[in-house]
């Protein structure tokens, strides 16, 4: 489905948007730490946002183009299509573990808890599993179609099971007990959304970035294996 | 073949070697019967807090008992290669998941049916009166947890670590069940009238039905791969 000449066209673009991720990364970061003044409410301990934000952003995107790239899969069985969703719930696990520790740093002195059952937070902690899960899943499985089949399917199950775990666990919540800590809506003033908005373009080029080198790595390392194999035909090429 | 009478083949194929072999239905029930006296043993307190721990309790056992019951619904299907054999049968292979559904939630009621006597007498807990909408919350979130388990069971039966796959990714995926069931069984054993907890009914039954058509669809890459 994809050309070699149009993946190697990506692949030289993968450069620059390297480029491009680490300059906005950087200004993002001068921008929050530095320049922006410190929250009326919070303090300093508002900057966590910076990264928080856009990591939790990028976790939702990974999820997404897990989802899409299964139904591309089961549609289309592209094996690189395959290795594009493997790559993007490895790199979807870091960036969801980073946006709940970094949540939970924050929380601790704001809501003076590490953790509490908002929808969000739970969410994302279902999210977290359901990635290990598929990864654990991959592992076990040793034909290689069956693999990508079997890792579609339940990447495709979980994401039509996290809108009902979001909204149950938002009705256990705010139908038993009124929330002791609502989620802020807050609105934010220009000299502390700009650096939010350098941060979240920086870190989805991140994701997009590592995306590419982990998808390129699992086909080579694919494509290694089947030529150990003997195995190289046309379709793994 | 039409699609319901493979529905009700496959269905009859599992009950009548259930009922000829017993296996997953006594060693479920003994091990719910163990995971109750466990629970007797380990919650020594007054019957108010007991009362409030009870929903819990009950969806914590059958959830156990689920993930050994589900887990094996395929396992018999690897034997002989059988699996290989609904793998060619020229069928619809949503009908096949159905089918298998059905056996797996009917295994799981007869469970809990004969169980729910069981937490009446260690736990001194009346559900005499509220049978109808127990039985209700019970089925609902059986067929949730089984559309869920028949899946992952074809999925991990042919792995190389089935018994801990399995668990792992069930339980995370059934968190919108255990929370609708624990809190509509609660609703209805605190005398709380239908319309108090009837949206955690309606959430079982949504659940129910978005897992079902999505795993009865996917169902067929699985087994077509």
């Amino acid at each position: 489905m994809i050309s070699q000449s149009l993946r190697g066209k990506l692949w030289k673009l993968n450069g620059a948007i390297g480029i491009v991720s680490g300059i906005c990364i950087f200004i993002g970061l001068f921008l929050g730490l530095v320049v922006a003044p410190a929250d009326y409410y919070q303090g300093e301990v508002f900057r966590i946002m910076y990264v928080h934000v856009p990591f939790a952003k990028a976790a939702l995107l990974s999820y997404c183009t897990l989802f899409i790239g299964s139904c591309l899969y089961l549609w289309k069985k592209d094996l690189i299509v395959d290795n594009l969703c493997h790559a993007s719930a490895g790199v979807g696990i870091f960036f969801t573990s980073i946006a709940l520790i970094t949540g939970s740093i924050w929380a601790k002195p704001t809501w003076n808890t590490w953790w509490t059952w908002d929808p969000r937070l739970v969410s994302f902690a279902i999210l977290l599993l359901i990635l290990i899960g598929y990864l654990m899943l991959r592992t076990f499985v040793d034909d290689r179609k069956r693999e990508a089949t079997y890792a579609a399917v339940l990447a495709i199950i979980g994401f039509v099971d996290l809108p009902i775990v979001y909204f149950s666990v938002e009705w256990w919540r705010t139908l038993h007990q009124p929330m002791s800590i609502s989620t802020r809506g807050v609105s934010i003033a220009p000299g502390m959304l700009m650096p939010l908005i350098f941060m979240v373009i920086g870190i989805s080029l991140l994701f997009s970035y590592m995306l590419m080198i982990r998808t390129q790595m699992l086909y080579l390392q694919h494509l290694l294996e089947a030529k150990q194999g003997g195995l190289l035909s046309e379709e793994v090429l | 073949m039409p699609f319901f009478d493979v529905v009700k083949l496959i269905l009859w194929k599992d009950v009548l070697a259930e009922v000829r072999s017993r296996e997953t239905i006594s060693s479920l029930f003994f091990f719910a019967l163990n995971v109750i006296l466990i629970f007797s043993f380990s919650f020594s307190v007054g019957q108010d807090v007991m009362l409030a721990l009870m929903p819990g309790l009950i969806w914590v056992a059958f959830g156990f008992t689920s993930i050994l019951g589900l887990g094996k619904s395929f396992l018999s299907e690897t034997h002989n290669d059988c699996l290989a054999y609904l793998q060619i049968a020229p069928v619809p292979k949503g009908a096949i998941y159905l089918g298998k559904l059905c056996g797996n939630v009917l295994l799981m009621l007869v469970v809990e049916i004969v169980l729910y006597p069981l937490f009446m007498i260690f736990f001194n807990l009346n559900i005499l009166v509220k049978i109808p909408s127990v039985l209700l919350i019970s089925f609902l979130a059986t067929v949730g947890l089984s559309a869920l388990g028949t899946l992952f069971s074809i999925l991990t039966v042919q792995l190389r670590s089935r018994e801990v796959m399995f668990p792992l990714l069930l339980l995370p995926l059934s968190v919108p069940v255990f929370i609708g069931a624990v809190e509509a069984t609660q609703g209805a054993l605190g005398g709380e009238p239908y319309f108090a907890y009837r949206h955690w009914v309606e959430l079982l039954f949504v659940f129910d039905m978005i897992i079902t058509i999505a795993s009865f669809w996917m169902f067929e890459y699985i087994l077509d791969y």
